[in-house]
């Protein structure tokens, strides 16, 4: 891992307009974060909170409505040429929520895989791309005949390492793990977690993974956000998330997490947040580092209490 | 422990697990199995439509090569031969379809037709003004007495003398013809508009969306009187009508299907790799669309050839001499209570091409229904 920030995203907004007389969806409201090369960044968050509009605004699905988005030193928000277009389509890559979904059923593994290469021209000669696609089948532990076949007669895990191989095989130095197995059965899970982490580890991959659930991304990520209502609450290296949680949300997301201990897990007591009304237009709330590397959200009221307290 | 006490989760709590599991998957019995063979096993369990589609094939064969092997022509006239029962080689031994008419005639006229005489069926008197006559029931062979011994006019003939059997299957060409050119017309048109309307929504969708209202307006009665008063009538602007009007369903089945498969995580996906919009419809949202358009299509051909009967019924689609199964209705409606047999082929086989692709379209429904994939 080096200091070098491959993404860096500064007060993204990514509002939804249901109606011209409406008031705005405020998805994404405000959010400021950066990950480092071969860094894995957790973000965390109820559902509905913003987190799949936050990734697919980053990989350019959706027009921000407001704010930047860097990405490996360029700027990669608004309208691209094809040169700079292409340095997004193939260096960064996303894995979707729903493993059903993501794959076309009417296509082959073999041509789902080899999309993203064809489109991006990055082996032209027939050969060379299958042989590349052998070596990603064998990397998420699929085995060549898997190649002809059509994705409904593929489990669920075996259609996630599908997509997994179909967001590798451009070579991306970034992924974007959108609740990669929240849709998976429990026994898939941590297969599915455990390859994502070896190739991690093999391949320098910065991942900006993103999930509903803490415990998840406790062992999996360098440092968290945490995300709430379209902004970032708190966002710090994961054992500080764990050991000196901030922001009520964020204690409130801890205390959800069962404990496998049954003696302690009938003492268990939820934290209840109460999901305050948004901040006024005087509040101005913004992440405050409140000891190095964590980061708070407080608006100017409550850091002055914070900081006499 | 106190009671309200709450634990705190430390790093170790969380930690990688069965990490040196081997990842076991087995391998694939049997070959895999693309979309249209998918399609075509679950379509082969259907018995009545796979029944249908050889009616329909059957029926497609016939308006195709029997107007081509029959030995008269479509508009030629025998006027002396008007109006003869069905007679058929082999079948009239058995006594059907032999040429046969039942009259009543008085007795004393029987010597008329003593040549063609084939069976006297009942005798019975009369009362006329006190007087009795003695009346016949006999039945004959129309065609000798019409002079036609050595004709064989299979469905029997018109009128004026043509044949039915070359006319019915001309008509139902000409009626197949219409079906499948609008059909296919109108799923272009269709499948391009609703395309272009459903992927790029918002605005264009919106002005796309009012103009079909517009035409989808007009009534289909008064758009055919206002064709074929500027037109003339013909097969031409009989299918320009069919066009104008049915393309709109198709269109809107493809709309619901662009905005309900463009926002699907494949398509999010390729579009992530840099795909272009024409990837994009064509490749993975527009087969997903296939199914309802072949199904739509079958179930567009019945719906256009009764339209077509019953705007010539109503003396406004093709005109004289030449036929098609409306044409023919109508012309045999005038004898329905003296000569079924005009009505009655005519009326067989538009009830069966309706039948037939209506089941048809099912099985194809069924089969290309997506919850079914893989069953
Ligand atoms: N295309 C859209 N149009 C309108 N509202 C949307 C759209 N996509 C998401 N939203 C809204 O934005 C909010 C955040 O959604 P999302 O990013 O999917 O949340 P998460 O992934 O954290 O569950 C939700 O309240 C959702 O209803
Ligand atoms: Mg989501």
């Amino acid at each position: 891992m080096t200091d070098e920030r491959i993404l860096e995203v500064k007060h993204l907004c990514k509002f939804f307009y249901a109606g011209k007389h409406s008031a705005p969806m405020k998805a994404v409201n405000d959010v400021s974060f950066h990950i480092n090369r071969g860094e894995t960044l957790g973000l965390v968050g109820e559902s509905g909170c913003g987190k799949t509009t936050t990734g697919r605004t980053v990989i350019r699905l959706y027009q921000p409505t407001s704010g930047e988005v860097w990405f490996n030193g360029k700027r990669i928000d608004g309208k691209l040429n094809a040169e700079e277009a292409r340095a997004v389509t193939s260096k960064m890559q996303m894995v979707f929520q729903d493993p059903v979904a993501s794959l076309n059923p009417r296509m082959t593994v073999e041509e789902i895989i080899c999309e993203g290469v064809k489109i991006n021209n990055l082996y032209p000669s027939r050969e060379e791309r299958r042989k590349q696609m052998y070596r990603m089948l064998d990397m998420v532990g699929l085995t060549r005949e898997h190649a002809t076949r059509y994705p409904h007669e593929f489990s669920g895990g075996q259609r996630q390492r599908i997509c997994i191989a179909r967001a590798l095989i451009t070579q991306p130095d970034m992924i974007i793990a959108d609740e990669p197995i929240s849709a998976l059965d429990v026994s898939i899970q941590a297969q599915i977690l455990n390859i994502l982490s070896d190739l991690r580890k093999e391949l320098g991959l910065t991942i900006l993974f993103i999930a509903h659930d803490l415990s998840v991304v406790k062992y999996f990520s360098n440092r968290v956000a945490v995300m709430n209502a379209g902004r970032i609450v708190e966002l710090s290296s994961s054992r500080e998330i764990y050991d000196a949680p901030m922001h009520d949300y964020t204690k409130s997301l801890l205390s959800a997490i069962p404990v496998p201990d049954p003696r302690v897990e009938k003492k268990r007591k939820r934290i209840s947040y109460d999901r305050r009304q948004d901040y006024g237009p005087d509040d101005h709330p913004q992440l405050r580092e409140v000891r190095p590397e964590h980061f708070v959200l407080m608006s100017d009221s409550e850091w002055e209490a914070y900081q006499k307290a | 422990m106190s009671e309200n006490m709450t634990r705190r989760l430390t790093a170790e709590d969380t930690a990688f697990v069965q990490t040196d599991d081997k990842i076991y998957d087995q391998k694939f019995e049997g070959k895999p199995i693309g979309f249209f063979r998918d399609a075509w096993m679950r379509f082969k369990q259907n018995k009545a439509s796979v029944v249908a589609a050889i009616i329909i094939l059957f029926i497609v064969l016939m308006a195709i090569f029997a107007p081509m092997f029959a030995p008269y022509g479509y508009r030629e006239q025998h006027t002396s031969f008007g109006i003869l029962p069905p007679r058929i080689p082999e079948l009239e031994k058995l006594g059907i379809c032999d040429g046969s008419k039942i009259i009543e005639i008085q007795a004393s006229k029987l010597g008329e037709y003593e040549e063609c005489l084939m069976e006297v069926l009942e005798e019975y008197t009369w009362v006329y003004r006190n007087k009795e006559i003695p009346m016949l029931r006999i039945k004959i062979n129309q065609y000798i007495y019409k002079g036609a011994g050595d004709y064989y006019f299979w469905f029997g003939t018109d009128n004026i003398g043509r044949d039915l059997w070359v006319r019915l299957w001309r008509g139902t060409r000409i009626s197949l013809l219409i079906g499948f050119c609008s059909v296919l017309i109108n799923c272009l048109i269709g499948v391009v508009y609703g395309s272009i309307s459903g992927y790029y929504g918002g605005r264009v969708d919106m002005i796309m969306q009012r103009i079909i209202e517009i035409i989808g307006g007009v009534p289909f009665l008064v758009m055919s009187i206002l064709f074929v008063m500027f037109m003339g009538a013909g097969v031409t602007s009989f299918i320009l009508v069919l066009i104008l009007t049915g393309w709109i369903g198709m269109s809107r089945m493809i709309r619901a299907q662009f905005y309900r498969y463009k926002d699907y995580e494949y398509v999010l996906a390729s579009r992530t790799m840099g795909a272009k919009d024409r990837t994009l419809i064509f490749r993975h949202i527009l087969p997903n669309a296939i199914g309802p358009i072949i199904t739509q299509a079958t179930f567009a051909v019945p719906s256009a050839i009764f339209s077509e009967s019953f705007l010539s019924y109503l003396g406004l689609g093709i005109q004289a001499p030449e036929p098609s199964i409306g044409v023919l209705l109508a012309e045999g409606q005038g004898f329905l209570t003296t000569d079924p047999h005009l009505t009655l082929f005519p009326a067989l086989v538009i009830s069966l091409l309706m039948l037939a692709f209506n089941l048809f379209g099912n099985g194809l429904r069924d089969a290309f229904d997506p919850r079914m994939r893989g069953q």
